[in-house]
């Protein structure tokens, strides 16, 4: 039996930032991560599970399972929150974070260092050089940027697991076990505390051949929005509809982020758009940036609409009545747009939080006898037709601007969904509230009610915003580092 | 040859010539049958590629309604104002998902039905 002060259960960006945080302390860190080194196809079948609803990545294909977690597929992208990201939001319903972003601007200088993600720019990111941003007029939305995570021979990007391998290696208090299976949390009888986990290993046929025992005095979970609320109601030998869902919310408020392709079509009157659009720019710092249309917090709040980033993707011809649509609007505003270029515009959107878009457990079980997931996948209507309205807006500050028009490409469910592709950004299973009622955690990570088990990653997110989590959830968890140093001292 | 052929012959002549001219400023500005809605129409340098747009715009009044709304448009500040004015207030008519200034949407309508 190993008994170490902290089991981070999952070897992930959100547990190995979180090992990193806590290196060369006082406690003795046990990192468990269910894969080894490298992919492993009978590990990675733990994952399968069934799907109801919208079609969506299967369960087994949207995530990693061995060390470095789904960093192993990760295309880089880092943007922080906006703030308007964590506020109650009357109009969005479960709206509200427990904490600000001041919570995390402590935290993401060093989250931005882990991502390799260079100097932080951002929204100071209108001083890229090449080539002249395109200008919108007065309105709702602006000029935002992504960074990306650095890129090594052209291969993208900070892989976590081979990473940060000999940091972790290196430090005096962390153990790292790979092929380390939790395959039950165990609650102590009065329900308040873990006791222990119980931990299994596969062998190469894909059966179990090693069971043994991890009592730790504290326990973080760090193994994404799915396995983490997976184990959770797995975990139901003395709280009954599983750990921490004793007001049924575990596995409920599953979120991705919706990237459907070719929303729209934009024509740039002046020609051809800066290369800082389509794709991305190295500054001379360093920072590897691209440009993306954001809302502003005010159009937000005015709209009653969700975030959203909207990219300019790849060029593309124009129709009989898109050349008509672009020499009327050019003549009507006086402009020439004799040399006018088009291209296809994408997006991520932030859906609305939904109650019953959600995971729960099946009778089929993986080799280790954890029973799978079924994920009942939804989006609402009103996802669509409020970003339409965002692009209305991008559409309107173009013409104010005379520098350019829109057209929208999607005005049915049917059409936005024939077109849909995944963030595979999984989040908000195990979603943050001060109150037990509304949340699994609070505010800290503490799963409500067992004052030694914290959620680490982008599960807890009660909101989801439009970034891309990686960055964020970081951020998130090197606070939670912070937190455990204190309460473990 | 009479001098009464001759005078004939030229004024065709004249006229053939005037009228290749005529065309061939096509090529700067393009000539379009008289309608009752030049007035409004003028407005549109290129009426041909206003009037495909304008096929496409749904359910649109009859051109005297058009022209009447119209002309009520453009009479304060021509058409670059009232498309300014469309632009600031928001009043954007989407035509074949293009999103267009309403004024310029009236006005391709109008094109497309004459």
């Amino acid at each position: 039996m190993l008994e170490p002060d902290i089991a981070i259960i999952g070897g992930g960006p959100a547990g190995i930032s979180l090992a990193l945080a806590l290196a060369n302390t006082k406690l003795n860190i046990l990192l468990l991560e269910s894969g080894g080194e490298n992919f492993d196809s009978d590990v990675q079948k733990m994952y399968s599970g069934a799907e109801t609803g919208l079609r969506y990545t299967p369960l087994d294909a949207g995530r990693l399972r061995f060390m470095g977690g789904s960093s192993n597929h990760w295309g880089g992208y880092c943007r922080p929150l906006d703030e308007a990201d964590f506020a109650v939001r009357s109009w969005v319903p479960h709206s509200g974070w427990q904490i600000t972003r001041k919570a995390l601007e402590l935290y993401f200088p060093k989250a931005q260092a882990l991502c390799e993600a260079g100097p932080w720019v951002y929204d100071q990111g209108d001083a890229v050089q090449e080539g002249p941003l395109l200008p919108l007029g007065k309105g709702g939305l602006y000029t935002s940027w992504f960074q990306f995570s650095k890129t090594r021979g052209g291969v993208l990007p900070t892989y976590f697991g081979h990473r940060y391998e000999q940091d972790l290696k290196a430090a005096n208090n962390i153990t790292p076990y790979v092929h380390a299976n939790v395959t039950a949390i165990r609650l102590k009888a009065n329900g308040r505390q873990v006791d222990h986990l119980d931990m299994a290993t596969l062998d190469s046929n894909g059966g179990t051949v090693n069971r043994f025992t991890v009592k730790p005095r504290m326990v973080v979970l760090a193994t994404g929005a799915m396995e983490n609320a997976r184990l959770l109601l797995a975990s139901n030998d003395v709280t009954t509809a599983g750990i921490g869902n004793q007001n049924d919310l575990v596995g409920r408020f599953f979120a991705d982020h919706p990237i459907p392709r070719d929303v729209a079509t934009l024509v740039a009157f002046g020609g051809p758009l800066a290369a800082c659009y389509g794709s991305s720019v190295t500054l001379a710092n360093g920072a590897v940036m691209r440009a993306v249309f954001s809302p502003t917090a005010d159009f937000l709040k005015a709209k009653n609409i969700a975030g959203s980033l909207t990219t300019v993707e790849n060029p593309v011809d124009l129709d009989e009545t898109g050349t008509a649509a672009v020499i009327t609007a050019a003549i009507a505003l006086g402009v020439d747009a004799s040399g006018a270029r088009a291209y296809s515009l994408g997006c991520g959107m932030e859906p609305a939080p939904d109650p019953d878009r959600r995971l729960v457990l099946t009778g089929e079980k993986d080799a280790l006898g954890l029973p799978r997931l079924k994920l009942n996948m939804r989006l609402a209507d009103s996802d669509f037709t409020l970003y339409r309205q965002t692009l209305v807006e991008l559409g309107r500050q173009l013409l104010a601007s005379k520098a350019g028009m829109l057209r929208l490409n999607y005005s049915h469910r049917d059409q936005w969904l024939k077109a849909m592709d995944w963030g595979n950004h999984h989040l908000g299973t195990t979603r943050m509230s001060d109150d037990p009622k509304q949340g699994v955690v609070n505010a800290d990570g503490m799963v409500h009610g067992v004052n030694n088990l914290y959620v680490a990653g982008s599960s807890v997110f009660p909101t989801y915003g439009s970034s891309n989590p990686t960055l964020n959830l970081i951020a998130l968890t090197l606070r939670l580092g912070d937190h455990l140093k204190k309460v473990m001292a | 040859m009479k001098r009464r052929d001759f005078i004939a012959g030229v004024v065709a002549a004249g006229a053939a010539v005037a009228a290749g001219l005529y065309r061939f400023t096509d090529l700067f500005v393009k000539h379009y049958p008289p309608t009752p809605y030049d007035d409004v129409l003028s407005v549109l340098v290129d009426r041909q590629e206003a009037a495909r747009l304008g096929a496409r715009v749904n359910a649109a009044p009859a051109p005297g309604a058009l022209a009447t709304k119209l002309r009520a448009i453009l009479k304060p500040a021509g058409l670059a104002g009232a498309v300014g004015a469309d632009i600031a207030a928001g009043r954007l008519t989407e035509v074949d998902g293009w999103v267009v200034p309403e004024s310029v949407a009236l006005l391709s309508a109008l094109a497309a039905k004459v």
